[in-house]
């Protein structure tokens, strides 16, 4: 018997019994489109906050206060640190020859009016080397100026959306606008850049840092980010800047974070949890095998005659074994095809409706969904063909 | 061709021990044609299906061809059931799902023949016994008679030296009936040896020799001549019953 030979068999029987063999396949295709489109919304997931990060520029060493080490809570929850000042930023600034940029940055939501128009934004108060830092770029005029830190000149750099919500179709390059309570000149308009690290960019006002302290009333900076000289090594430089501060605060009370660090470890949890839906979704593809032995044992015991005959025309038991078994991996295996084609149609819809994640199957995903589909049936095959090659001849032809 | 020897076949029931045969000896020479009868019970069928290799002895030898039966494996039985035997069955036993021509090419499945000479021999085997029309027709479609003279070209296919059949006419009516009997005789002539189990004396009438079974012996053997009398021998017991 030629395997041609099986496979024709076991289809022929498989056909004689269409609704029958499309129920049990529906559990495979099912738990196929499962863990083929989870995983894929897993995997964009990841990509995503790749990207986010990747968009960030490289080197980045990010300061906050309050410590997470060693308490374990969120920054900024861990009793009441002190403040993160200009002046710990000025001394990184100075005192490490690894660090060539020190981006002091503030950040809260004001009102911005321009007459009768006004509208809630998002005021970052930075220095002219955030736009370095976050790899952003000015498409009129110029951004922030540089020099002091504490020089809070009364001038503010808009996101692209938020000027045209402004300023319509004007020109709003050396206009004035109202944020807060202050009265401050346009010097320049940001590129396009979407939303970077949950601030959306184009809806944002950029104000000196000085200028942004005072106006949230703070003295405490958000953060402080660091970019460092390529190649200098950025454990031995984040040791250095938790000592600068501690001396000058009289405790450790600061968080420092490289960029990478953050994201490679954003990267594994959602790898792990992509493993973790994957491994969910797997789960059922082996109930769909429960329902394939399930119609494979009735098939078997309805064609339990034939079966008989077919011993009695000189088949083996091994080639009754393969027969049967091979109508349990005929519909996994086309389950398997079917749940693959829908799932990654499913995947295109989402891609089409959200492009900004970018979903696709991980390689080792759709490589898994098809062997385990095949395990599937040839595992819960097993059983009821193993019962088929076994059944006594004499019995199974008295069989009706 | 066929020497069984003490022959046992016991089945165990309710921690009872049944004897569907019991010690029977009995030797077919190639080319016979023997009926087997008795009434349902009596071990016929049991000891079709010893000699079929369905089923395997409790005690007692069996030498097919000079081969004990006994000492093989069941690949080797499915070989020997492939390749020497053909069975014919009362209720014909075609695969519903397969036309007439699939349903003969069965047995070349298994010995490996490819597609398109197993087509050509079982549309000629069909042909032999007038069903050429038919091939491509389910059981379904067919008359009883059709389906058992598909049977028996699905039977004759692989070459046997031996066809076994348990009533091959008991589904049938007297016309078809006569049909197949004269099919296998046709068969018996051009040299197979045929063992055919009945309780129906019109067709054992036909056999070289007739084996009577009752509670799994053979009481009595009839032969040549004397053959033809047995209809009337058994016609009297059975109205009886």
């Amino acid at each position: 018997m030629t395997w041609a030979d099986v496979v024709r068999f076991a289809a022929h029987a498989l056909s004689q019994h269409r609704r029958r063999s499309l129920l049990s396949l529906l559990g495979v295709v099912i738990g196929v489109v499962a863990v083929i489109s989870l995983t894929a919304l897993g995997e964009g997931a990841r990509r995503y906050v790749v990207d986010q990060f990747a968009s960030l520029g490289s080197g980045l060493l990010v300061v906050m206060p309050g410590k997470t080490d060693t308490t374990g809570f969120m920054p900024g929850m861990g009793g009441a640190p002190n403040d993160l000042t200009l002046e710990d930023a000025r001394t990184l600034e100075r005192q490490l020859p690894e660090v060539i940029r020190v981006v002091p940055i503030t950040a809260g939501g004001t009102t911005l009016s321009r007459l009768e128009r006004s509208r809630q934004a998002l005021i970052v108060g930075t220095t002219r080397d955030f736009l370095r830092v976050r790899e952003l770029a000015i498409t009129r005029g110029r951004f922030l100026p540089a020099g002091d830190f504490e020089r809070g000149a009364p001038v503010v750099v808009l996101g692209r959306k938020l000027a045209k919500e402004l300023f319509e179709e004007e020109d709003p390059i050396g206009q004035a606008v109202r944020v807060d309570d202050w009265r401050m000149r346009v010097i320049g308009l940001l590129a396009p850049r979407g939303t970077q690290m949950g601030m959306d960019m184009d809806e944002a006002a950029m104000v000196p840092v000085a200028t942004g302290l005072r106006m949230s009333n703070r003295k405490s900076l958000m953060r402080v980010v660091l970019q460092l000289r390529p190649g200098a090594d950025m454990r031995i430089v984040k040791q250095k800047v938790i000592d600068l501060i501690s001396d000058r605060h009289g405790e450790e009370d600061i968080t420092c974070i490289s960029q990478e660090a953050v994201m490679n470890s954003l990267s594994s949890i959602l790898q792990v949890l992509t493993l973790v839906v994957a491994g969910i979704a797997g789960i059922s593809l082996s109930v769909a095998g429960i329902g394939i032995m399930n119609v494979m044992l009735v098939s078997v015991s309805e064609r339990t005659s034939e079966v008989g005959l077919l011993k009695a025309l000189g088949a083996t038991r091994t080639q009754i074994l393969l027969i049967f078994l091979f109508e349990a991996v005929l519909l996994s295996a086309t389950g398997g095809a079917v749940g693959l084609g829908l799932g990654w149609f499913l995947i295109e819809v989402v891609v089409a409706f959200y492009p900004a994640v970018p979903a696709s199957p991980p390689v080792w995903a759709v490589v898994a969904v098809v062997g385990v589909s095949l395990a599937t049936g040839t595992i819960f095959g097993v059983l009821p063909a193993w019962r088929a090659s076994r059944l006594d001849p004499v019995l199974a032809l008295a069989a009706r | 061709m066929i020497r069984v020897e003490d022959l046992w076949r016991t089945y165990e029931m309710g921690g009872e021990e049944l004897h569907a045969l019991r010690a029977v000896t009995e030797h077919i020479r190639p080319g016979e044609h023997v009926a087997i009868m008795g009434t349902s019970g009596s071990g016929k069928s049991t000891l079709l299906n010893l000699v079929g290799c369905l089923d395997r002895p409790t005690r007692g030898s069996y030498h097919l061809d000079g081969h004990e039966v006994g000492s093989l494996d069941p690949v080797e039985l499915s070989r020997i059931r492939l390749h020497r035997i053909g069975f014919i069955f009362q209720s014909f036993h075609l695969v519903p799902r397969l036309d007439a021509v699939a349903n003969v090419e069965l047995p070349m499945i298994f010995d490996g023949v490819a597609p398109g000479e197993r087509r050509k021999r079982a549309m000629a085997a069909l042909e032999a016994v007038g069903l050429g029309r038919w091939a491509r027709h389910r059981p379904a479609e067919l008359s009883g008679g059709q389906k058992q003279r598909v049977a028996i070209a699905r039977a004759t296919i692989m070459g046997p030296g031996l066809l076994l059949a348990d009533e091959p006419t008991g589904n049938l009516d007297t016309r078809s009936g006569d049909q197949v009997l004269a099919l296998l005789d046709q068969l018996h002539r051009d040299g197979m040896t045929l063992v055919v189990v009945t309780h129906d004396p019109n067709v054992a009438r036909r056999a070289d020799r007739v084996l009577v079974l009752r509670d799994g012996e053979i009481v009595r053997r009839v032969e040549g001549a004397s053959v033809t009398d047995l209809a009337a021998l058994f016609a009297e017991p059975a109205g009886e019953s």
